[in-house]
């Protein structure tokens, strides 16, 4: 199982749940589409689709909840003929983070469910509290983005 | 919200020494319906009793034994039993002064109305 990740504090609680929850793929993602950590991925590319894909559909799902129901739908749950996905958010003093789980037979959605909500409360606990930073632009997000796919993918 | 699961849910928590009844989906590990005491953490039990039953089934069916026919796990404080069918489980959960074996005729009864 490959595992990586941009930020130390990240990897105890993911490394926990995907052992817990027997997810196939995991990624802790900023809901701009930076990545955190990630389990399961080989290529860096696909790291870069699943991230963005992650966040468009969290941004629409947001924003459909809102439109539905005044507020952000939490979780999101896709079944497919052999795989799912669950994305949902976790909330921490420093900031909300987008964790991506992707599975098969040998888990269910009770159990990743059950672990998520472990590895929000670890997230929560290990995440550093916030510091102020500059507004990120486009050059720089380019730029952080590359910067976190080539920690993750040992490039740095 | 009814579902065609309650009264066989309320025929198991009447059993003597039963303290929780539901049916979960194997595959998803959700509750479906459910009739638990106060103190049974009901979306938690099931992921976990669902996932147990599954690999139950499959460990029967690898040893070439089979379908599983009921399934029961024994506690310091009390005892699981499951019994499935078309991908729902019906679990109970019971005292250690619970009658097994009534348990297990009421579950094997119920297991008609599962499909």
């Amino acid at each position: 199982m490959t595992f990586a990740v941009v930020e130390n504090w990240v990897e105890p609680p993911l490394r926990r749940f995907v052992d817990d929850a027997r997810v196939l793929i995991a990624l802790v993602l900023h809901p701009s589409g930076q990545v955190l950590a990630q389990s399961g991925f080989t290529r860096a590319v696909d790291v870069m689709s699943a991230c963005a894909l992650a966040a468009a559909i969290h941004a629409s799902a947001g924003e459909l909840g809102k439109m539905l129901e005044g507020r952000a739908f939490g979780g999101l749950h896709h079944a497919g003929r052999e795989r799912q996905i669950f994305l949902a958010p976790v909330l921490t003093p420093r900031s909300t983070f987008l964790v991506l789980a992707v599975f098969d037979r040998e888990s269910s959605l009770g159990l990743v469910q059950l672990y998520f909500n472990e590895l929000s409360s670890g997230i929560a606990a290990a995440a550093p509290l916030p510091v102020e930073q500059a507004p990120v632009l486009a050059n720089d997000f380019e730029r952080e983005l590359n910067r976190n796919l080539a920690a993750l993918f040992g490039r740095a | 919200m009814k579902t065609p699961f309650g009264e066989m849910l309320g025929v198991l928590i009447r059993q003597r020494g039963v303290i929780g009844s539901m049916v979960v989906s194997e595959s998803d590990g959700i509750i479906v319906d459910s009739n638990l005491s106060i103190g049974v953490n009901g979306p938690t039990f099931a992921a976990l009793t669902a996932s147990l039953y599954r690999k139950a089934r499959l460990a029967a069916q690898a040893a070439g034994l089979g379908g599983v026919a009921f399934l029961q796990l024994e506690a310091e404080r009390g005892r699981v039993c499951a019994i499935g069918r078309d991908d729902l489980v019906l679990v109970a959960v019971a005292e250690p002064r619970a009658n097994v074996g009534l348990i297990r005729v009421e579950m094997l009864r119920a297991l008609e109305g599962l499909a």
